[in-house]
């Protein structure tokens, strides 16, 4: 990994993130095909600090911010907007635990032939069943009972939520292992049946 | 993104929504779910033993307009069908039909596979 570490095109410093050269401030050409950990400058893994991550894009976005590029060359200009329209998006992936474990599933399990469609036994019948009780809570207007029902899924939620740092770290340990990615995968897809479900619920 | 008319037309008045007795002999249940949203689609066949023909289907979908017209519409297309040729419905049929744009393919396909499912589910309960 140290050899491949990218290096300012400028001053030939090494790189925190691949959009932007915080030693001499230029605007790095970046390839497409670019991952959202490199672009915020964090090694590609499960855990990130929030905290840390909200100051870099914070950090980034300012200096990559097209308004400072008005008068510079048309390229420049034009990098400058691209690379803040890629930061947004690599932020917005993630700095939310779902949808970033789902894109490092993504990048982990290239290779691997994944059921994209799993869910644990029985979850589909349950949730059908779920979503016509919430059909009838809706009609009769339970306020009681629709919160209950919120916390409960809603806890559901952050159990499955809680899982991925223990699976990643594993996987860690054992990068091939199918097993723990297709049980990231099953996870993600319950995952995206209880939020549905809660967004049905009115707050 | 603009529903076409046809999706409306079966979002604003679907067909067949209901359900069958789902441990009857003469039903078959298909229960499937889309992953990249959280759609979940429940379709019934009632078959007449003798013709093996589907003389009935009902729906319940719980997703956006295009998952409720695509099921809405299969319910329709396979009342009146032998349960071979139910089996011969593909999703392309139902894009084309509903004009469903790209982003919204997957449910067609959602579709046919509760068909198949339904299929499925009623085969294995009336195997002689």
């Amino acid at each position: 990994m140290a050899f491949e570490q990218p290096a300012c095109r400028v001053c030939e410093f090494a790189l925190v993130s691949r959009l932007f050269c915080f030693s001499c401030n230029a605007l790095q050409p970046f390839p497409l095909e670019v991952d959202f950990f490199e672009v915020l400058g964090f090694p590609i893994s499960f855990e990130i600090k929030s905290a840390e991550l909200e100051e870099r894009y914070q950090q980034l976005s300012l200096e990559l911010h097209p308004d400072f590029y008005g008068s510079a060359p048309e390229a420049e200009k034009r990098l400058s907007e691209t690379a803040t329209a890629v930061l947004n998006t690599a932020y917005n992936t993630l700095r939310e635990p779902t949808s970033r474990a789902g894109y490092l599933l993504h990048l982990l399990a290239q290779k691997q032939k994944l059921d994209e469609r799993s869910l644990p036994d029985g979850f589909l019948g349950e949730m059908f069943f779920l979503q016509e009780a919430l059909d009838e809570l809706l009609e009769s207007g339970n306020a009681d009972e629709l919160s209950g029902m919120r916390d409960e899924m809603r806890k559901r939620q952050k159990d499955i939520e809680a899982d991925y740092a223990p699976l990643f770290k594993r996987l860690k340990d054992h990068p091939e292992d199918s097993e723990i990615l297709q049980q990231l995968q099953t996870h993600l897809n319950a995952e995206r049946y209880l939020r549905r479900l809660l967004g049905r619920i009115p707050a | 993104m603009a529903y076409s008319e046809k999706v409306i037309d079966h979002y604003s008045e679907p067909r067949n929504v209901g359900s069958f007795d789902k441990s009857a002999a003469n039903v078959g249940t298909g229960l499937v779910g889309a992953p990249e949203c959280g759609d979940v689609m429940k379709l019934q066949i009632q078959v007449d033993p003798e013709t093996k023909e589907i003389v009935d289907a009902k729906f319940k979908t719980f997703g956006c307009g295009s998952a409720i017209a695509s099921s809405s519409l299969a319910t329709e297309w396979v009342k009146g069908k032998s349960i071979d040729e139910a089996m011969s419905i593909q999703n392309t049929e139902i894009v084309e039909e509903l004009s469903l744009p790209p982003v919204k393919i997957h449910c067609s396909v959602l579709a046919e596979d509760a068909i198949k499912a339904a299929i499925a589910d009623y085969k294995s309960r009336n195997e002689d």
